[in-house]
């Protein structure tokens, strides 16, 4: 038999989160890619129903202006 | 009453050409009294103070940041919310309905002083990580020696006499084992 593939956990089941906030930026960009979009489930492994609401979230989070929207580099400063 | 309340959460950027303690005011003016004239109960404050924004809203790169939770019929939120578009001290604001499963508020400062002590634990935990793995190495022998360890390292001392970097470490071993003597 070859060996089983492994089983994916969502990491928010494994820290026992049940309600993502969007009050809370550091959790909110792990979830953020380089350019600033919201990270897909196939590189997280987050369940449908948490990206769901992990998507709100950031959603809400950037209308206040607690995460960006975009990658925004400063120009030098001379 | 006959009205169906709901439970709100608002959080309101205030403009930053305010003091903070001005900002608080104007907090309590143009939201908390608001809410109350309309007949709604706030249950919840929490003044998180000035912040940075992530991108520039309205020519501005900061403001102060208030959240509130409250009760209120849909009906009277709409005439909140158009008071609130019109005021000048609000950059900017944003209404939602408070979620069954949502935990009981916390303040923001609290939040923020627990990130900092994992913040502390985390690189604490980093720093005695590295250097545990040189001393392990180096002091402990030096550190655990008995009557009986000390004897055999003395034998071995005498036969590394050959080369000169060797003759530094028996050295610093005859220089720990005087110590050790005393001690004992």
């Amino acid at each position: 038999m070859p060996p089983r593939p492994k089983k994916y956990i969502c990491p928010f089941a494994r820290s026992g989160i049940t309600y993502i906030d969007y009050k809370d930026p550091k959790l909110l960009s792990q979830y953020i890619t380089y350019y600033r979009s919201i990270q897909s489930r196939f590189h997280t492994g987050v369940s449908l129903k948490m990206q769901k609401q992990l998507a709100s979230a950031i959603k809400k989070a950037r209308i206040m202006g607690l995460l960006p929207t975009v990658r925004y580099d400063k120009p030098d400063k001379a | 009453m006959s009205e169906q309340t709901t439970k709100y959460e608002i959080m309101a950027i205030i403009d930053n050409s305010l003091d903070e303690k001005a900002a608080e005011k104007q907090a309590q003016d143009s939201l908390v009294k608001r809410i109350k004239a309309l007949k709604g109960e706030v249950t919840f404050e929490d003044f998180w103070g000035a912040r940075g924004f992530a991108y520039i809203i309205k020519k501005q790169t900061w403001g102060y940041y208030v959240v509130l939770q409250f009760t209120l019929s849909p009906a009277a939120l709409q005439e909140l919310k158009k008071e609130l578009n019109i005021d000048k001290h609000i950059v900017r604001f944003l209404v939602t309905k408070v979620d069954k499963k949502a935990p009981v508020p916390r303040k923001y400062a609290d939040v923020k002083k627990e990130w900092e002590a994992l913040e502390k634990e985390r690189k604490i935990a980093e720093i005695d990580q590295k250097p545990k793995r040189k001393i392990s190495t180096a002091s402990k022998p030096s550190v655990e020696k008995n009557d009986e360890e000390v004897k055999s390292s003395e034998k071995k001392s005498t036969k590394k006499v050959a080369t000169p970097k060797k003759d530094d470490l028996d050295k610093k071993l005859d220089k720990i084992l005087e110590d050790s003597s005393i001690d004992l």
